[in-house]
Order: C-alpha cells, then sequence, then structure tokens
C-alpha cells in the first residue's frame, strides 16, 4: 500500500486535493492553471466535486443577520437594467457553455494573436499582445500592452451586464494572479500600469478576466474561475 | 422524511433559480430565503467570524444572481450547487486572506466546531442525495485521513494547516490524505 502513486494517480490526486480545498500559495496557482488549460483534469476536478457532494448534508445551519439580504438588495439595485434581446444572448451562451463543461465556467481555450507591426525607428517598440476569450460564445478581449509606456489597451466585447463586475488579472508563469483592475463591460479601455506590475506582463504569462463583486480598488485573488483567458505574446 | 416534500423543496428551488436566471428579483430573494442558513453555515465555519461570512454570503448571492442560468438541474440538486458557491467563495476568501496576513483566520475553526457526526440541516432538501455510499467509504478509510479529509472539506483547512494541527510533517500529511483519496475513489468506484 506504500509504493508511490502512478503519474495517473498522481493527477487525479491533484484534482481531488482542488476540489477539497487543501493547496495554497503556488500549488493553489498551479493546480488552478491546469484546471483551465486541460478539460481533462477540469472533469477530473468536477466529478471529485460531485463525489464528495453529499458532505454538504452534514453542514449545520447558522442566521445570517438581517442586513445581508439589504445588501445584497442594494448591489442589485445598482446593476444595469436588462432588456430582454441581452437575457436571451445570454441563456444561449449559458447553455453553450454548459454542454462544453457543465454547470462551471467554460472550459478555456488559450490563443494567441500575432500580427506583424511596422518597425519605427529608432528603437523596435515592445508590443505584447493577448486574446483573451472562451471556448463557448463569450467575451473576447482583445488587449495590446506597450512596454515601453507601460499602457495597456483593451477592445471589450461580449461580457453580459450583471451584478458583478469584469476584472481583469495578469498570471505570469507559475505564480498567484495579480488583479489589474476592474474594467468596463464593453468598448475600449486603456490600463496605466503601475511600475510594479510591468515585469508581470511576460510572453507566457496569462491575462484572464473574472467576474467579481464591484470594488474601488483591486481584489488580492479572485473568487472565481474565469470567464475568459489568454496567454501574452509579444510581437 | 417523506419522499414527496424532499421533491417539492427542490422543485421550488428549481423554479426559483429559474427565475433568477430571468433576473426576478423577488425570485432571488426566494432563494435567499430557502438557503441562506444554510450557505451561511458553510460560510460561518470556514471564514471563522460573522463579519467576514456575511460579506461572504452576499457576494454569494450575487453569484448566484448572476450564474443561475447556468445551473442544471440535470446535472446537480440545485442545494449541492448553491453550497458549491459558497464552500469555494469561503475558501477563496480564507486563501486570499492567509496571503494578506490576516490575522482573522481561525486556524481550525475550532470555535465553531460541530460534531461532524451529526447530520444536522436541511433534510428535506437534501433527504435524497445518494450519500450512503460516501459515508461507508469515508468510514471505511484509516481515522487519521478520514478526519483530515473532513477537517479539509467542512473547515476549508490546508495541508499545511492540517500539518500544523496534527504536528506532523507536511510530506506524512500529504501522505495519509492522497492515500485515503485513492482509496476512497476505488471504493466509490467499485460499488
Amino acid at each position: 500500500m506504500d509504493e508511490p502513486l502512478t503519474p495517473e494517480q498522481d493527477r487525479e490526486a491533484l484534482a481531488a486535493e482542488l476540489a477539497l480545498g487543501l493547496l495554497d500559495g503556488q500549488a493553489r496557482a498551479d493546480a488552478l492553471r491546469l484546471r483551465l488549460g486541460d478539460p481533462v483534469f477540469a472533469a477530473l476536478v468536477e466529478a471529485w466535486e460531485v463525489k464528495l457532494s453529499p458532505l454538504y448534508s452534514e453542514w449545520p445551519a447558522a442566521d445570517p443577520g438581517g442586513d445581508v439580504w439589504n445588501r445584497i438588495d442594494a448591489s442589485l439595485a445598482d446593476a444595469p437594467v436588462k432588456d430582454v434581446a441581452v437575457i436571451e444572448t445570454r441563456l444561449r451562451r449559458w447553455r453553450a457553455s454548459a454542454l462544453l463543461s457543465g454547470a462551471v465556467a467554460a472550459a478555456l481555450a488559450l490563443v494567441l494573436l500575432v500580427q506583424p507591426v511596422p518597425a519605427p525607428v529608432p528603437a523596435a517598440p515592445q508590443l505584447a499582445v493577448a486574446r483573451i476569450e472562451s471556448a463557448a460564445e463569450g467575451p473576447v478581449v482583445l488587449a495590446r500592452y506597450d512596454r515601453t509606456s507601460g499602457v495597456m489597451r483593451l477592445q471589450i466585447a461580449g461580457i453580459d451586464a450583471g451584478a458583478l463586475t469584469p476584472e481583469l488579472w495578469v498570471i505570469p508563469a507559475g505564480r498567484d494572479p495579480v488583479s489589474l483592475g476592474q474594467i468596463g463591460r464593453a468598448g475600449t479601455a486603456e490600463i496605466a500600469l503601475p511600475a510594479s506590475h510591468r515585469p508581470l506582463l511576460q510572453d507566457g504569462a496569462t491575462l484572464a478576466i473574472t467576474m467579481e463583486p464591484m470594488s474601488a480598488t483591486p481584489h488580492a485573488a479572485p473568487s472565481s474561475a474565469p470567464v475568459a483567458a489568454g496567454k501574452i505574446i509579444s510581437i | 422524511m417523506p419522499p414527496s416534500r424532499t421533491g417539492e423543496a427542490r422543485e421550488a428551488l428549481v423554479a426559483a433559480l429559474a427565475a433568477v436566471a430571468r433576473q426576478d428579483r423577488a425570485a432571488l430573494r426566494q432563494v435567499y430565503d430557502l438557503t441562506s442558513a444554510k450557505l451561511f453555515g458553510i460560510c460561518l465555519r470556514i471564514c471563522g467570524d460573522r463579519g467576514s461570512a456575511e460579506d461572504v454570503l452576499q457576494a454569494v448571492y450575487l453569484k448566484i444572481w448572476d450564474r443561475a442560468g447556468q445551473f442544471d438541474a440535470a446535472r446537480a440538486s440545485p442545494i449541492t450547487w448553491l453550497a458549491a458557491i459558497a464552500r469555494n467563495s469561503a475558501i477563496d476568501w480564507r486563501r486570499s486572506a492567509a496571503v494578506r496576513g490576516s490575522g482573522a483566520v481561525a486556524g481550525d475553526g475550532g470555535a465553531l466546531a460541530v460534531a461532524d457526526e451529526t447530520p444536522l440541516a436541511d433534510q428535506q432538501l437534501l433527504a435524497d442525495e445518494a450519500d450512503a455510499r460516501l459515508h461507508r467509504c469515508l468510514g471505511e478509510l484509516d481515522p487519521r485521513a478520514q478526519g483530515c479529509i473532513r477537517s479539509a472539506f467542512f473547515d476549508g483547512l490546508t495541508y499545511a494547516e492540517l500539518a500544523a494541527r496534527e504536528n506532523v510533517p507536511l510530506g506524512t500529511m500529504k501522505s495519509w490524505i492522497r492515500r485515503g483519496l485513492m482509496r476512497l475513489k476505488n471504493c466509490l468506484g467499485d460499488g
């Protein structure tokens, strides 16, 4: 019983560890990234969540203060009103994503966008781009980052209205996500990156978008799986 | 626990979630009334203090508002789907609180610990979960592995926190739990 785990068992155990929430720090970041990039692993994690779900019946209930509902209600009052067409589109997307990956966020395809850029004089510009998207019909955000100015320009489309706000994250290879702040749901946006964040935008780093409660300051960590993600590539 | 009552409670929740997906605020209130005590129990035990747990609970219902359309009654029971959102949100809060170096994170949830052997809540909603096999398989594990797996699930403890609590090296804790999980999988898999 004490021989080492096979690679398959090791992968299975990692999925269980992520579903149970045993991991923290680097190990957790690595496992979350694997879940994003590997649909087979994502399915293992979901299977473990299902296996463990009977335990939920044992949790004792507790009474939240009445103020909590008032705060939820107030947050909803601030959310934009949506028309029927938007809702219909959204339901179709949900069905599409449910077919792909079940009840959680869509499995994500990482697509690189490469385009030729004229070489200005005197120095070649340091440009990086990323196409941030989901495998299903969903958000598509194009990011273009100028390393010389530290400014990132975004073209945002396909993020539905709702109570939560899109937040942009950079996930350097092998490290935890760092928030670049919340962004709009559509149109263009420009983010001037603080000097401390600029080194994070290396080739191979991932840009991801999660839906978060509105906040004036960047969150310390994402609270859910991304709705879209893509890798940064220099051009 | 007559099956009809279980079924009715589940159907009411499924219907309310479908209405939430259509952005019906009264339906969200209904979901809240049916489930907030359960979900708050999850948040409270994992977060360790009421204030943080209430913040997380608020975020949980905003997520439910946004994601209700993703719920698929054919794949999961509604209360399990909601409880998973609450548990994952509370664990995310715990992990990021640890990163922030907050002292607010209870080490082992001790102050809020409950008797794990006594199933309590929401029998009407949960009675028809097929849980007998999981409980039997957990019961066949080494008691240490079983206890640690339960603490991970119910208290949101990490490997490092479990190792500190049990006063064993991290590698020993990982070995206990990983082997326990593989045994659990075999037991669940062979019916």
